[in-house]
């Protein structure tokens, strides 16, 4: 069922799927530069600030897009089935992915972190994002019942 | 009709030599003209570039036409006949034809590899097709070696990677910052590798180039050269915390840049990052301070190290490239044989005029 909520965070997968892709590429280039070497992949990579700032953008649109979502699935599942969100682990985990993408934004808006850190860990949040979603899709009938 | 080639090049002629030969732009619509009238070539085309001075000329049969060319061209330049002859090469088919392959794309340049010939070639041939001097077989000829040495930039690594230590440094910073317009210059020192990566850098429009010297005057000269402004090293840390791409080229005993001032540095940047290429010997910056996140330093050893690795990459490259492009001479031979008088078989065998 294609609703605000699962359209949203979809996209919103999408979009922490750009970021990861970018922190790759940035960890590969950065550790290139770090070591002096260059590789096979040396001169087909985006300059380091690009993949930055890619990665800065795609974090940002993504927490936009997964807000949207939460708030959407929050309120559908009051009045359907009576579950609380509360009740709901994939909701739970989706909730502290939202925490933890939204404080990877302000950390890098900030330049607390910059570059190699962020990188590695929009690589992590990914990783848990990819953990949530096979959530979503695996215990979708179980737990995630409101969808 | 025949396709030759004769002409120096930077082996084969030193350059008080090459540039006695050169045409300038305005020189080559009379030339043309004395080349069709004086030597009878149906089409020709004059290549001249700082590193080499070629005729491709399409001609009715060979005998005499090297001769005739020798002449014009000792005649044109004020040389001796014999002078010319030891410093000249003249190819007829095929060897012609692949020798324009292999100097469109770049092998047979100093830089080996160097994609500005490619460029050179196609305005050459521009040129003269725009003053009618090329015909049909020179026209396909030139499409078909600029498509080669397209080829060979597209599908092997003979034109990347930089070759030297200026523009290795370059190539560096725009791994870092991409475009870099808007990034910020500063140049500790002075030195001759320390300008010229300066030049290299103020040629992609940096937004601001600062030179810092002990000596003010210095600094302002080197300033005003390179459209930027001069600082004092005692603001050595102010010029830092602004830079994005910085060059040390001190001859400082002890390193001017320690980890610990990088560190700090850092913070107040807040993790901008920074660039940094250490010319001195000895060297004007810590080697841990390249552990520091978002720290780039780049000691004179590591740029040679590049540039010696790109060069070797490069001569790799060549038998990948030496292959595309017999390939496509070999195209271009067949396309020759089915438009072309029927060729004289053993015509390739003979031995091509001095």
């Amino acid at each position: 069922m294609w609703t605000v909520h699962s359209i949203c965070s979809l996209l919103g997968y999408g979009a922490f799927l750009v970021a990861f892709v970018a922190g790759v590429l940035f960890l590969i280039q950065d550790a290139q530069l770090k070591h002096k070497r260059m590789g096979v992949l040396f001169h087909r990579l985006p300059s380091l600030e690009s993949l930055d700032r890619a990665n800065f953008v795609a974090i940002g649109i993504g927490s936009s897009l997964l807000t949207v979502g939460l708030v959407f699935g929050l309120r559908h599942s009051h009045p359907l089935l009576g579950t609380t969100w509360a009740g709901d682990a994939v909701a739970i985990l989706a909730g502290l992915l939202w925490v933890a993408y939204l404080g990877l934004w302000w950390v890098r808006m900030r330049a607390t972190y910059r570059g190699r850190k962020i990188a590695i860990l929009s690589v992590v949040g990914f990783l848990f994002a990819v953990g949530v979603f096979l959530g979503v899709v695996r215990w979708l009938p179980m737990w995630h019942a409101h969808l | 009709m025949r396709i030759i080639v004769a002409g120096v090049n930077h082996r084969t002629a030193p350059v008080e030599f090459r540039e006695r030969l050169a045409f300038r732009a305005e020189d080559l619509p009379a030339a043309y003209a004395a080349l069709r009238e004086q030597l009878g070539t149906e089409e020709a085309l004059i290549l001249s570039t700082c590193n080499r001075v070629e005729i491709y000329a399409g001609v009715p049969a060979v005998d005499g036409t090297f001769g005739r060319l020798s002449s014009f061209l000792s005649a044109r330049a004020r040389l001796e006949i014999g002078e010319l002859a030891s410093h000249w090469y003249a190819f007829d088919e095929p060897q012609s034809i692949e020798h324009l392959f292999t100097v469109a794309s770049g092998l047979d340049s100093m830089v080996l590899g160097e994609t500005e010939i490619l460029h050179q070639v196609k305005r050459a041939y521009e040129f003269a097709q725009q003053h009618g001097s090329t015909g049909k077989t020179l026209n396909v000829l030139f499409q078909k070696a600029l498509n080669a040495a397209k080829a060979v930039q597209d599908r092997t690594a003979i034109g990347r990677g930089a070759v030297s230590v200026g523009t290795v440094a370059l190539e560096l910073a725009e791994k870092i910052f991409g475009d870099l317009r808007g990034y910020r210059v500063m140049l500790v020192g002075a030195g001759k590798i320390g300008e010229l990566v300066v030049q290299r850098l103020a040629d992609r429009g940096v937004a601001d180039v600062v030179i810092v010297n002990r000596s003010l005057d210095r600094a302002q000269q080197l300033a005003i050269a390179y459209g930027g402004r001069a600082a004092s090293l005692e603001a050595l840390d102010e010029s830092l915390l602004a830079a994005d791409i910085v060059l040390m080229s001190t001859a400082s005993p002890h390193a001017l840049v320690t980890r610990e001032r990088a560190g700090a540095l850092m913070s107040r940047r807040r993790q901008r990052p920074l660039c940094i290429i250490d010319l001195g010997v000895p060297r004007n910056v810590e080697a841990n301070v390249g552990q520091l996140e978002n720290v780039y330093l780049f000691n004179i050893d590591d740029l040679e190290g590049l540039v010696n690795h790109h060069h070797a990459r490069r001569r790799e490259a060549v038998t990948a490239s030496q292959a595309i492009l017999a390939e496509k001479v070999e195209h271009f031979l067949r396309w020759r044989r089915t438009t072309d008088e029927p060729c004289d078989p053993l015509s390739s065998v003979r031995a091509p005029a001095p």
